[in-house]
């Protein structure tokens, strides 16, 4: 019991200036939303500093069929991952992203929206 | 008069320890994270620091009187896929509890457990593991129940989310439900004490006892990040309400324990952060046996993988890079 009563003190201390797991903080277009007209683009926010190298993201329309039009890029401050689109009609996506933070955690995830009135 | 005390706080303290036992590691499951729950064990491994659990509850002894655990739990990945976990409990019983019925206070048998990681489906949000907890005997105070003998539990945990539902049922996709089926065996069948007054002895049968328990969640993290960003407030975002029952049954060797089960439905919610999370949770009896009002447990859960990602909170041996939990907020 001892040894958890000092080691405690010391993790919380250490909990703000460490490094942690790369997570979907917000998306443009946004989870689950409807959007008109349909973006050129599709831009996710995360909660850490990426890793260029492995991540990415995939936009697939209803039939399975990817609608990038190039490749995912981190940008700004390494926490947005940004992905070009092609024109897009009206229809259901999903965006499927697989992400590696700079502390080496990986995760992924997916969401939809869609486009139309 | 000491020996059916005693055996009563024996029976009330197994029975509390049970119900408020050991319990740690989150789960990252593809889209779905898994947090460690508070009165069962969720079917994951990690590194992990539990500290402090505290529950107060009322016991189901004839007498019935008031208990409190505090409890500290520290997991560590020795590969992936494979953790141990130690944690102490430090019990007090109030009066009338324990063996001179004035009260008592130390420490519960020091627990194990031994766990493995044996699937994980990304896809459907499956994951399934088997672990072995050892609860060494002698190890505790035999004032608040801690036996003399060695108890090994064999278990199997399950998980399964339910995002792979269609998007006609969105709704339903934050939910997830979490199980263990254990299997309690004694080292020793009886235990045999004497009346310090009379000097006879008293038997008192140990008994194998099937331990099992559940959790349905809805996870407002994944309703943000998978399904659907309401715009709500952040704090929300962070919000999963749970419900968990933790029970035992008696199945062999019940002379002296019966056959009836005890345990606890528990109502709560747990806050979940980037570094850790805080969880409350209230213990309903489901009969008399297993308590006599409402009691309370909560807990600061603490990652040690995201806090040391590159010293104690990875694996000793083995992946060099970590699977994550998705999709939380960034506002705490």
């Amino acid at each position: 019991m001892n040894s958890f009563v000092v080691a405690v003190p010391f993790l919380l201390v250490s909990v703000t200036p460490v490094l942690a797991h790369a997570m979907l903080d917000h998306a443009s277009p946004r989870v689950g939303s409807t959007v008109a007209p349909a973006p050129r683009e599709v831009v996710l926010w995360f909660t850490q500093k990426l890793e260029p190298a492995f991540s990415s993201i995939e936009v697939r329309n209803e039939q399975g069929v990817a609608v990038n039009a190039g490749k995912a890029t981190v940008v700004g401050d390494r926490t947005q991952l940004r992905i070009p689109v092609r024109a897009l009609p009206a229809g259901t996506y999903k965006v499927i992203w697989r992400v590696l933070s700079v502390d080496t955690h990986r995760t992924q995830g997916d969401f939809t929206f869609r486009v139309g009135p | 008069m000491f020996s059916r005390h005693l055996r009563v706080a024996l029976c009330g303290a197994a029975a509390t320890l049970t119900s408020v036992g050991p319990t740690l590691s989150h789960e990252i499951v593809g889209n779905r994270f898994f947090p460690a729950t508070l009165t069962i064990d969720d079917p994951g491994v990690n590194d992990e620091l539990a500290f402090p659990t505290v529950a107060i509850s009322k016991t189901g002894d004839d007498p019935s009187f008031k208990q409190l655990d505090v409890s500290a739990e520290f997991a560590k990945r020795i590969t992936d896929d494979f953790a141990i976990a130690v944690g102490p409990t430090w019990s007090r019983l109030y009066a009338p509890g324990g063996p001179t019925m004035n009260g008592a206070s130390g420490f519960q048998n020091l627990a194990t457990l031994f766990k493995y990681r044996l699937f994980k489906n990304a896809e459907h949000e499956f994951v399934m593991s088997a672990g072995l907890e050892i609860e060494w005997g002698r190890t505790g105070a035999q004032g608040v129940g801690a036996e003399p003998f060695n108890v090994y539990t064999p278990t199997l945990f399950f998980g399964k989310g339910f995002g792979d539902l269609p998007a006609s049922m969105n709704w339903a996709r934050p939910f997830a439900i979490t199980g263990q089926v254990g299997y309690s065996i004694p080292s020793s069948s009886k235990t045999v004490t004497f009346d310090p007054d009379t000097g006879e002895a008293d038997t008192e049968f140990n008994p194998r006892v099937l331990v099992w328990g559940g959790s349905l969640q809805y996870s407002m993290p994944y309703l943000k990040s998978a399904v659907v960003d309401l715009g709500l407030p952040d704090f929300f975002n962070h919000l999963i309400p749970i419900v968990e029952a933790s029970l035992q049954t008696p199945v062999s060797n019940t002379f002296s324990s019966g056959t009836v089960t005890t345990g606890t439905i528990n109502p709560g919610i747990l806050w979940v952060g980037r570094y850790f999370q805080v969880g409350v949770e209230a213990l309903i009896p489901v009969n008399r046996q297993s308590g006599t009002s409402v009691g309370v447990i909560a807990q600061l859960h603490l990652y040690l993988d995201d806090i040391f990602p590159n010293s104690i909170g990875r694996p000793l041996f083995g992946n060099s890079v970590a699977n994550g939990r998705p999709m939380f907020g960034n506002r705490q």
